[in-house]
C-alpha cells in the first residue's frame, strides 16, 4: 500500500459522495415540487426579456 | 425556495458576462491543443499540421462568424439547435441538437480518459508499482463535474475561467521559455523537418491532416448554448466567441512550434499528452509540472464545458418534445436543466470506460463536422427568408456569402480527410443519422406542437 | 390550417424512445468497433536489424528519441516506419460523397415539409 493505493480508494469514494449528492436532491427536488411546475420554462419567455432589454437599451 | 415557488415558471437563471463566454468556448477547446491536435501530424508531418491548422483557423473563423450572425438574433438554450428549428426546419434541427449532444458527451469522454491516463504516468514516474486502476480516476473527474454542473452555472463557469486561464498561460509559459529569448533556445525545427521528414505524404498528408486540426478548436462554437444564461447575449456572445478563436490560433501555433521543434514527427504523431512530453524535453522540472497541471486542467475545463454545453442541448429538445419532455425541467434552485445532467452522466461513463480514445475522438469530430456543414445552409437561408433589413441584428458578419461558400468547401475537404483512413466510421456515423431521422419523422415528430415551436418574435419568413 | 394538437406521451413511452435512442447511438460506435473495420490502417514495415541511419533519422533526430527514452533504434522502428494507407478507390469514394450528399437531401426535404406546417400554423393563412 502506497500513497497511490489510497488514491484509488479515495477517488472511488468521492465519486459515490458526488454521487449520492446528485441523487438525494433530485429525488427532494421531484417530489417537493409539481412536474408542471419543474417543466414550466419555455423558450420564449427568456427572449421577450431581451427584446426588451434591447429596446430600452 | 419559497420565492421560487410563487413565480409561477421556473427558467435558466441570467447571470454569465462576455468573460464567461470565453471561458466557456476557449475552455472546452484549449484541450486539443494539450492532446489530440497531434494526430495530424501523424496523418501528414509537421509542416501539414501547420498548415491544417491555419486552415482549420480559416474554417472556424467562418464558423464564428456565422454563428455570431445568428446567435445575436436567436438567443435560446440549444444554441444551433434553435437557430435551425426555426431557419431550417424541425427534422434538421433535431439532427443539429443530436450533433451538439454527441460532439460534446464524446469529447466530454475522451477527456475524462485523458486525466486517468496522465494520473497513470504521473503515479509511474513518482514511482508507483504493478500499474494504476485508472477507472476510479475517470469517474471522479465526471461525477465531480457533474456534480459542479448541476449545483450552477455562475460556480461553474468561474470555476472554468480559472482553470482555463491557467492552462493557457502554461502554454504561452512554455513558448517564451523555449523560443530563445531568455536562454538558448532547444528547439531544431530545421534538423527535425528536413529531408523526407518535412512532407512524408506529400500534399495527400496536407489534405489529410485536416481530419485532426479540427481538433485545434473544437467546440468554439458551444458558446451560443450559454445564450440563457447570459445577461447581454446580443453583446456578449459575439464578442466571447470571437476572441475565443482569435486566443486558439495563438495557442494553436504557438503548441506546434514548440511540439515540432523538440519531437521528431514520427513521435509526435501518436503521443498521448504532446506538451507535456515538450516539457519534459526542455530539460526543466518546472516546465514539466506546470504543464502536468495545464494538462489536467485544460481536460477538467473541457468536460466542464461539455457537460455545460450538452446538457443545454438535450434539455432544449426536451423542452420542445422533441425528446421526452420530462428532461425540459429546471432545478427550481440552482436553475440548472438538472434531468439532462444527470441523464448524460452514465453515458459519458459508458464511452470513457470502454471505447479506446481515437474512435471517441473520431465520433465527436464527425458530429462537429456535420454541424459546421449545416451553418452555410443555415446562414444562406437566413439572410434569404429574413434579410438584413427585416429584423435587427446584434451582429452582422461581413461579405456574406463568401464565409459561407468557403466553410462549405472546407467542410468538404475535411468529410475527404476523414475519409483517408477512417472512412468506414464515416459512413457507420452517417447511416446512424440517416436511420435516427427516419424515425424521427415518422415517429418522434408527432408528440410536437407545430407553431408553439417557432418563439422567436420575428416577422413571417420571405417565401412561406 | 387546422391547429395540430399534440398528443401527450405516456410515461412508458417516453422511456422506451430515450431507450430506442440510445441504441441507436451506442450501436452506431459500437458496431463498427466489434466488426474490427474502425480505427486507422496504420501498419509498421518491419525491417531487420535497424539503424538510425537505415531509418532515416539524422544525428538531431537522433538526440532527441534518445531523451524521450527510446535508447536503440530497434525500440523505435515500429513507430517510425508506421505509415498510413492512403490509397482508395474511386468507387469506395463514390459511395462517400452519395451517402453524404444523400443524407443532407433527405434532410433539407423533410424539414421543409415540416417547416412548411409550422410556419402556417404560427403566422396563420
Amino acid at each position: 500500500m502506497d500513497l497511490w493505493d489510497f488514491l484509488e480508494y479515495a477517488a472511488w469514494a468521492a465519486s459515490a459522495l458526488f454521487g449520492l449528492f446528485i441523487v438525494i436532491d433530485w429525488i427532494k427536488t421531484d417530489s417537493t415540487y409539481s412536474e408542471e411546475f419543474l417543466t414550466s420554462s419555455r423558450e420564449g419567455e427568456l427572449e421577450a426579456l431581451t427584446e426588451e432589454q434591447h429596446h430600452r437599451g | 425556495m419559497a420565492n421560487a415557488q410563487q413565480t409561477e415558471h421556473v427558467g435558466l437563471a441570467r447571470v454569465l458576462g462576455p468573460a464567461h463566454v470565453w471561458a466557456l468556448g476557449v475552455g472546452i477547446v484549449l484541450v486539443g491543443e494539450y492532446m489530440g491536435w497531434n494526430f495530424a501530424v501523424g496523418k501528414g508531418g509537421a509542416y501539414a499540421a501547420l498548415m491544417a491548422c491555419w486552415f482549420a483557423g480559416i474554417l472556424y473563423t467562418c464558423v464564428a462568424m456565422i454563428d455570431s450572425e445568428v446567435t445575436s438574433t436567436v438567443a435560446a438554450a440549444g444554441g444551433q439547435y434553435t437557430q435551425a428549428k426555426h431557419i431550417v426546419g424541425p427534422l434538421m434541427a433535431f439532427n443539429v441538437g443530436l450533433y451538439l449532444v454527441f460532439a460534446y458527451t464524446m469529447l466530454e469522454a475522451a477527456n475524462a480518459i485523458t486525466v486517468g491516463f496522465l494520473v497513470d504516468t504521473v503515479a509511474t514516474m513518482t514511482g508507483h508499482e504493478g500499474g494504476l486502476d485508472q477507472r476510479p480516476f475517470i469517474i471522479l473527474a465526471i461525477m465531480f463535474l457533474a456534480w459542479l454542473n448541476y449545483r450552477g452555472v455562475l460556480a461553474t463557469l468561474t470555476f472554468n475561467l480559472v482553470i482555463t486561464a491557467i492552462a493557457f498561460t502554461a502554454v504561452i509559459i512554455l513558448f517564451l521559455a523555449t523560443s530563445g529569448i531568455f536562454t538558448t533556445s532547444p528547439l531544431q525545427h530545421k534538423d527535425l523537418m528536413s529531408g523526407p521528414a518535412a512532407l512524408p505524404y506529400g500534399w495527400l498528408g496536407v489534405l489529410a491532416a485536416m481530419h485532426f486540426g479540427l481538433w485545434y478548436y473544437l467546440g468554439i462554437e458551444g458558446t451560443t448554448q450559454a445564450a440563457e444564461e447570459v445577461r447581454s447575449p446580443a453583446r456578449s456572445l459575439p464578442f466571447g466567441t470571437l476572441a475565443g478563436v482569435m486566443t486558439l490560433a495563438i495557442a494553436a501555433t504557438l503548441t506546434w512550434y514548440v511540439s515540432s521543434g523538440l519531437m521528431p514527427w514520427e513521435y509526435l504523431g501518436q503521443a498521448g499528452v504532446p506538451l507535456f512530453d515538450a516539457a519534459r524535453l526542455s530539460g526543466s522540472t518546472f516546465l514539466m509540472v506546470l504543464l502536468g497541471i495545464g494538462t489536467l486542467f485544460a481536460t477538467l475545463a473541457s468536460a466542464n464545458g461539455c457537460i455545460n454545453d450538452a446538457s443545454r442541448a438535450w434539455f432544449a429538445m426536451g423542452r420542445d418534445r422533441y425528446l421526452p419532455g420530462w428532461f425540459g425541467a429546471v432545478h427550481p434552485r440552482y436553475r440548472t436543466p438538472y434531468r439532462a445532467i444527470i441523464f448524460l452522466v452514465p453515458i459519458a461513463l459508458i464511452f470513457a470506460l470502454g471505447a479506446p480514445i481515437d474512435q471517441v475522438i473520431t465520433f465527436s469530430i464527425l458530429s462537429g463536422l456535420l454541424e459546421y456543414t449545416f451553418m452555410p445552409l443555415n446562414i444562406i437561408l437566413f439572410r434569404k427568408k429574413w434579410p438584413l433589413e427585416s429584423i435587427k441584428r446584434g451582429y452582422e458578419h461581413p461579405f456574406h456569402p463568401l464565409p459561407a461558400y468557403v466553410l462549405l468547401g472546407l467542410c468538404g475537404i475535411t468529410f475527404f480527410a476523414v475519409f483517408l483512413g477512417y472512412g468506414t466510421q464515416l459512413v457507420a456515423m452517417i447511416a446512424f443519422y440517416i436511420v435516427v431521422s427516419l424515425w424521427f419523422h415518422f415517429w418522434r415528430y408527432r408528440f410536437v406542437n407545430r407553431g408553439a415551436q417557432f418563439t422567436m418574435p420575428w416577422p413571417k419568413p420571405r417565401g412561406y | 390550417m387546422a391547429k395540430y394538437t399534440a398528443p401527450v406521451q405516456s410515461k412508458i413511452g417516453q422511456i422506451v424512445d430515450v431507450i430506442v435512442l440510445l441504441i441507436m447511438a451506442i450501436g452506431a460506435l459500437y458496431i463498427p468497433l466489434w466488426m474490427g473495420m474502425a480505427g486507422s490502417s496504420k501498419e509498421p514495415v518491419a525491417i531487420e536489424n535497424p539503424t538510425w541511419e537505415a531509418l532515416g533519422q539524422n544525428p538531431v533526430m537522433v538526440g532527441q528519441w534518445e531523451k524521450l527514452g527510446y535508447s536503440d533504434p530497434a525500440s523505435a522502428a515500429e513507430l517510425i516506419t508506421a505509415r498510413f494507407d492512403y490509397s482508395f478507390s474511386i468507387s469506395s469514394l463514390i459511395v462517400m460523397i452519395v451517402v453524404i450528399v444523400g443524407y443532407y437531401a433527405i434532410l433539407l426535404r423533410f424539414s421543409e415539409k415540416e417547416y412548411r406546417d409550422v410556419i402556417a400554423e404560427k403566422f396563420g393563412e
